[in-house]
Parts: structure tokens; sequence; C-alpha cells
């Protein structure tokens, strides 16, 4: 007898049980969760162990589970027990403060790693990437991927996206307070800027007009001003047409594009001519995490408060050669 | 003959969050080994426990161990991964040494679901040079040529015809001919 064997005159019962139960989740909005901390089987304190082991840090008890609460959890502990009737005089500290400087934390370390990476790219790139990296989503999956969903103590389940991007702040700032700036460093490097990994990097910011743009810049750099020439074509009575057009300075050759009319090919060329000034093409260096940083590690704290060349005023003499 | 090929998904390695390019973090969150005390299908994971599990616990600081001692029920192991996914696998009648080996098991495994890889490497990178078009290695005089083309028009890795050869080597035997060379 197979293991699922189950006989005929239990079918109705179960179909009973099946309509009632699709009926109740339907009306509730999804099948029941449970917090793991419900279960049985639950130490905080071994997760909070476990925790910074995995990471390979060392957290300050008080630091780390300040960090992880939140101040609803607080209000409703509270609440609950001047119910009940008892003195609420918890001394719980929650990570309102520590969320923030965390926060400005880790803008810091992000640019800094990025200005000392992407050394030709203009400000308005950087801080998009800067921008991508810290947003809420990316955060969230960060936060959720370390194992933050079960130890943080907040009164909403499941946990919002702001609970955990708040939780994942103030870890930071916790773990700088407890290992030092360094080691925070290190941490947002590993964590946070390697989401930036196999993300291109040019669909995070294109410049409005880089035609304009590319002649501004040549004109800056007192070079002839960009030619654009068809190069290739093909299918041109079609509706796959193919344009390639080359960019050209003083008939030396920048770049090309490739685009369906005229006119998208030569904006195609005009951004491949930018990319190759900033040094994000396809084919531009793998970026550099983990060992290979130690190197750079001064230089990147070094660029933490001194932003890129602006677009506006982008020209290559002023951009240093690459760092790594 | 089994048919676990042809339902088991399939999919490209990955690693969740990048994990590995930073820094490795270890994807067991936690385990828990549940156990009856008594009965002899749990013996395995008991002995286990008495003699190997401090030494794991050590080893893997990163995981949570629990221990839920059940009356009555056969013994099995519950992984839970930083991705939310849980691995379940009964341990009945295991000896201690498949206990150890099925538990260093779940340790090596990110949460994501066994499924058949289809190529074992993965890159977000995949081409340096530029992906071949047609255009690419053509010469550019295509542009303005009219066809036909001496050039243009004949295949480009012909060689030398065997005509041509024969020509050549009677040209170097011409030039080492010690009647042509000029009198000193």
């Amino acid at each position: 007898m197979k293991r699922n064997f189950k006989a005929h005159w239990v079918a109705p019962t179960l179909r009973e049980f099946k309509r009632r139960k699709v009926i109740e989740e339907d009306r509730s909005g999804g099948p029941k969760i449970f917090h793991r901390s419900t279960f049985l089987e639950w130490n905080y304190d071994a997760e909070i162990f476990a925790f910074s082991n995995r990471l390979g840090e060392k957290f300050d008890d008080s630091s780390l589970r300040a960090a992880l609460t939140h101040k609803s959890y607080i209000e409703r502990e509270k609440a609950r027990l001047s119910d009940i009737g008892l003195d609420s005089n918890l001394h719980f500290q929650d990570n309102e403060a520590l969320s923030q400087k965390g926060g400005e934390m880790m803008s810091k370390f992000i640019n800094g790693y990025l200005r000392a990476v992407f050394t030709q790219v203009p400000e308005e790139l950087i801080s998009a990437m800067h921008d991508f990296l810290t947003s809420n989503s990316t955060l969230e999956t960060v936060a959720k991927h370390i194992g933050l969903g079960d130890l943080m103590l907040c009164a909403d389940f499941p946990c919002k996206t702001e609970t955990y991007v708040k939780s994942f702040k103030a870890i930071i700032a916790a773990l700088a307070e407890s290992s030092g700036e360094e080691r925070a460093r290190i941490f947002v490097q590993d964590l946070v800027v390697t989401q930036l990994y196999g993300q291109d990097v040019n669909e995070l910011w294109n410049p409005v007009d880089p035609v304009g743009n590319l002649a501004a810049i040549l004109k800056r750099e007192g070079k002839a001003e960009p030619e654009f020439r068809l190069i290739r074509q093909a299918g041109s009575n079609s509706i796959l047409a193919v344009y390639y057009v080359g960019v050209y300075s003083d008939k030396h050759f920048i770049s090309e594009g490739a685009g369906e009319s005229l006119e998208i090919a030569k904006e195609m060329a005009a951004r491949e001519a930018l990319k190759k000034f900033f040094h994000t093409e396809d084919s531009m260096r793998a970026l550099p995490f983990g060992r290979q940083l130690k190197n750079i590690q001064s230089k990147i704290e070094q660029l933490e408060n001194q932003p890129n060349l602006p677009f506006s005023e982008w020209i290559s003499e002023k951009v240093m050669s690459a760092v790594h | 003959m089994s048919n676990s090929h042809l339902f088991l998904p399939s999919g490209f390695i990955r690693t969740p969050l990048q994990n590995g390019l930073g820094r490795y973090i270890p994807q067991l969150q936690r385990i828990t080994l549940k156990f009856c005390k008594s009965h002899g299908g749990s013996r395995g994971v008991r002995d286990f426990i008495e003699s190997d599990l401090m030494e794991f616990a050590k080893t893997n600081p990163g995981t949570v161990v629990y221990l839920k001692p059940r009356r009555h029920r056969s013994p099995c192991m519950v992984a839970e991964y930083l991705n939310g996914e849980r691995e379940y696998l009964s341990c009945h009648e295991f000896s201690r040494d498949e206990v150890y080996k099925w538990l260093s098991y779940m340790c090596t495994r990110s949460g994501i679901p066994v499924m058949r890889f289809r190529k074992y490497q993965h890159t977000d990178y995949p081409t340096i040079q530029g992906v071949w078009n047609p255009f690419t290695h053509q010469a550019p005089e295509i542009n303005v040529a009219e066809f036909p083309h001496e050039v243009l028009s004949k295949p480009n890795d012909q060689g030398p015809t065997a005509t041509e050869q024969l020509i050549e080597i009677f040209k170097k035997t011409q030039m080492e001919d010690p009647a042509n060379k000029p009198p000193n």
C-alpha cells in the first residue's frame, strides 16, 4: 500500500475541509503564519550569539539588543503591562538614534567606495548608484537574508520594509560602536555594496542630452567637435533596419553605436562615447571586493567626503587615474 | 529508472545575496534535532548528541542547534536557512556516522531548493569584447565598394592556389642559381 493511501469514504470529509480552509484563507488574506519565537524551540540569547558569529563580527550585547528593539515593541509591552496593572518601568532602549547614525555612516561608506572605484565617473552617477544601494528594497533583501526577520522585536508581523531597513541601519551603528568604524566599513562593503554586482551601472543614470554633453566635454578639453558618420547599415527599407554610427573627433575614432534609426544610432554612439570616458562600458574592470580592497581602504576613507566632478564640469584631465 | 529528472526543477547555479563575493556567511540558520529518549530508532541520534554534537556546535557557531526530545516519535532533523527555506530529513534508524554525515550536508547547502543545474558556471558579465554581429571584422571598405570587387568579392581565406605556389617555388630556385649572381 502507498504511504498516502486513504480509503474512498474519507474523500468527502477532506473535500469539505479543503473548501472551508480556502474560504478562511481568502477571508484573512493568506495562510496563517507564526513568528519563529512562538515555537517551543526558541532561545533568543542563542540566536543573537549565532547572528554575530554568522557575520564574523563581535557586537556589544547591549548595543546589539538595542539595535534590534523597535519603539513599537516597547510601546506594546508597556501598554500590555499597564493593562494587567503592573508597573511598567522597562529598561529597553530603542533603535531610533542608532538607526539614524547607521544610515549616515552607511551612506558615507558607500560613497567612499564608489568614488574610489569609479574614479572617472561624474558625481550624478555616483549618487544614482548610492540611491540604488540604499533603496528600501535593496536593504530589505539584505536584512532578510542575514536573518534579522526572526530577531527583531517589533509590533508588526509580518514586519514592514521600514522596520527591516531601520534594524539594518541600527546594526551598522551598533557594529561601529562595538568593533570600530573600520569593521563597520568592511561590513557595509561586503553586504551592501556587493548588491551592485551584476547590475548594469548605466541603467541607473543616463545623461539627458548625450550628443550635446559630448560636444561640451570635447570643447572643454580643447578637442575638435564630434563628427558623426554612418559606418554600417542594413535593411534600411525593412522593420529590422540597423544603422551603426561612429563618433569621430578630428578624424580619431571615439566610439560607435547602433540603432533602428539614424537618430537612435547617433544617440547611442554619443552614449557609448560617454561610457568610454567614464570607464563604465560593458567591458569595464570587475568591481573589487573582499581582499582586493585591502590596499585601497585608506583611499576609500579619504574620498568619503570628497565628491567627484559634476557632469557639467567633467573633463578627463581633472579625474584621477584608476586606483585598483 | 527514476523519474526525478522529469519533475526536478532546473536552473542556473546561484547564491543568495552574492554570498562569498564580500564575505562568506554560512547559510544554515538553525537546526532542530527531534528524537525519542527511549525508542531504538533514535539510538544513532542519541549517540551523536552524546559524542559529536558539542564539536559540531563549536565549529559552526553561526548555527543555533535545538534539541527536542519527543516521546514515541521517530527521529528527524529540520534545517532552517537564511532565505526562509526548511529542509526536513527523517533520521529513523540512522547510525551515529550517518547523522553526522547528513548534518554536515545540511551545513553546506544554501536554502535554494535542490534542482538540476543546467550549467555549472554562472556569470553576470558574459562578454568582454562584445557579442559577434555580422559587421564585426568586416573591412570598412565594403561601405563604398562597387561589387564585383577584385579583392572583396573573393573569399578572404583562400590562400595561394597550386599554380601560384609552383610559381613561388620556381622564383626561389631562380634566385639560388649561381649563374645569376653578379660577378664580384
